[in-house]
């Protein structure tokens, strides 16, 4: 069994660019953990050990350091729901391997969630052939004291779809970090998330997508409500190479800051070598209007109600996109719970 | 009734109103009169109780009480209402989820039933009857993308389902055409009743001769200036309000 003081040293620090608003080691140092497991059966022996898009990106760390001590893993190649649970004291590297057939379609619902302070370091690497399509869900419902960290690495192949929704309601501190690589024309990833924070959470969401075929379309869009001292990260880059003619790449984060000492930082990125292509990215971050709050006081809406009321209107926008009927009523109940706790003031 | 009592209120450091007393017994319609930037805006909206002004001096009582301290929605819960000269939009937040909530919260601290939704659909689509609001009307967001005739008869559907005992309806007229005009007119008259008062606040006599007042002020430079009967207003029509805009008057 592997320490975690063994290991401290791999990972990143704030002094890697893509790493400069959030302190990994900081906050593993606090914690004393023993290496886990969550007793998966999946052979580890055949993962392919070396991580994708190194040379390109150089910040494969966790990568890494996942297959180095992996002990969990699970291959799926239709609809699954996982459930990762951390016991408190552990650290684990779990690994998903998802393959979606040339034109088969599945649903992948992942929770994650834990007891008291752990961490999780986990990989998903995702292959779609052909026409394929996986809508990827993620509850994040980790513990206050919990650390998350999210390597996500997915291929499309000519005109697959990766569809993924993320929200985020718990966290200690947590980095979801997602690599696709469109590699056939007519692919699609398409990127949600909503992140709600509290206390002193702080969630890093960091994206590449990289359109490396014509035709391809990407979205990114991101919505982050904080309160208390939380703090909201977006990285988002979209990479269109030379050959990637017309291709559509979006990406888009707004945070709604609900106390003055909440934080966010956003660094949307563009980096284009072909020439007839659409991208466009935005940012913004603002509070609450008092316009809107005064009118629904006046017609004796409480003033937390109106908050609620406001907040998701803001987060509508997104939630109304999740196709997956089932997940949606899930996700609105979670949002619903949360700003019940936390929207008031 | 209301009870305004020599009341001085501020923003940012300037006195807007400076002295204001006024007392509007149950089943009367008040109106008040004045040029641009006399404090009509400022006197409704430090009724409905918001923030971004001091009171320096003086005290609001309704039925009796000072309601200085009350928050706007307690204020609202107690009765009072005020219909907005720019209503506000409110993107995401459709009109059904709004009136049912606030419809709620009201009578929830009033202390009587909640409606559930049969209840109060039923009396959404009886006051929207009334008051000719089509029913696409109440599944969008709510004032947003509304013509300005819209938000004004969104606002007297608002006061017929919270059925106040005190309303105030802040230039009410302004952006309206005849005919949008004498919808909300007629539908502040169908509320007329000996329990519940008015105060119009309008630059403009056009309102008046569709919701006749009882009494009308004239308010310039943060002061009532003169009361009078109805006559007043077809005064003012005619003379304007330049008598009360020298330092002299």
């Amino acid at each position: 069994m592997t320490a975690l003081a063994d290991i401290l040293d791999r990972i990143p620090t704030r002094k890697s660019e893509r790493w400069k608003f959030t302190n990994l080691p900081a906050r593993l140092k606090k914690l004393t953990l023993e290496q886990g497991t969550l007793g998966w059966s999946g052979n580890v022996d055949i993962l392919n050990k070396t991580a994708p898009g190194a040379d390109k990106y150089a910040d494969t760390a966790l990568w890494d350091l996942n297959l180095q001590n992996t002990k969990d893993c699970r291959f799926i190649d239709g609809d699954a729901a996982i459930d990762v649970h951390a016991q408190a004291g552990k650290w684990y590297s779990p690994y998903l391997r998802v393959n979606i057939k040339k034109g088969q379609q599945a649903t992948v619902i992942e929770k994650q969630s834990g007891d008291k302070s752990y961490w999780k370091n986990q990989v998903v690497d995702i292959v779609l052939e052909e026409g394929a399509i996986l809508n990827h869900i993620r509850f994040q419902d980790e513990a206050t004291d919990g650390i998350f960290t999210n390597f996500t690495h997915v291929t499309c192949a000519k005109d697959a779809r990766y569809n993924a929704f993320t929200l985020t309601r718990g966290d200690g501190l947590s980095r979801n970090q997602i690599h696709v690589e469109l590699q056939g024309p007519g692919a699609d990833a398409t990127i949600y998330g909503v992140n709600l924070l509290f206390g002193k959470q702080h969630a890093d969401t960091t994206i590449t997508v990289e359109h490396q075929a014509p035709n391809c379309t990407s979205n990114q869009f991101i919505r982050s409500v904080l309160a208390g001292e939380s703090r909201g990260v977006f990285q988002g880059k979209v990479h269109v190479h030379r050959i990637a003619q017309k291709t559509d790449g979006y990406q888009l984060s707004n945070a709604l800051l609900l106390s003055p000492l909440a934080e966010m930082d956003t660094k949307p990125e563009l980096e284009i070598y072909a020439d007839d292509v659409k991208c466009s990215h935005g940012a913004t971050t603002g509070q609450l209007d008092e316009e809107p709050l005064f009118y629904m006081q006046s017609r004796g809406i409480p003033r937390p109600q109106a908050r609620m009321l406001l907040i998701q209107a803001f987060l509508a926008e997104l939630v109304d996109k999740i196709g997956d009927q089932t997940v949606k009523p899930e996700a609105e109940q979670a949002i619903e719970e949360w700003l019940h706790d936390h929207a008031g003031a | 009734m209301i009870e305004i009592k020599n009341l001085h209120a501020s923003v940012d450091g300037t006195e807007i109103l400076k002295g204001i007393d006024l007392v509007i017994e149950p089943g009367t319609v008040h109106a008040i009169m004045g040029p641009n930037g006399s404090g009509k805006s400022t006197l409704a909206y430090v009724l409905a109780g918001r923030e971004d002004y001091e009171i320096t001096d003086g005290d609001i009582l309704f039925g009796g009480k000072s309601i200085l301290e009350l928050a706007p929605e307690e204020r609202a819960a107690a009765g009072l209402f005020l219909a907005f000269q720019y209503p506000v939009e409110i993107p995401g937040v459709q009109m059904t989820t709004f009136l049912k909530t606030a419809l709620n919260a009201i009578r929830k601290k009033r202390g009587e039933e909640e409606l559930d939704a049969i209840g109060f659909l039923k009396l959404m689509k009886s006051t929207c009857d009334k008051l000719g609001i089509g029913e696409d009307m109440m599944k969008r967001p709510v004032n947003v993308g509304f013509s300005g005739g819209e938000k004004k008869r969104n606002e007297a559907l608002q006061m017929a389902m919270l059925a106040p005992s005190f309303a105030v309806l802040d230039e009410t007229d302004s952006g309206l055409d005849i005919d949008a005009l004498k919808v909300v007119a007629n539908g502040v008259n169908a509320m007329r009743a000996p329990e519940r008062s008015f105060l119009v606040i309008t630059h403009y006599q056009r309102l008046l001769d569709y919701i006749e007042p009882d009494t009308v002020h004239v308010l310039a430079r943060g002061k009532i200036m003169k009361t009078g009967g109805p006559e007043l207003a077809k005064e003012l029509e005619e003379k304007g309000y330049a008598e009360f805009l020298s330092e002299a008057a």
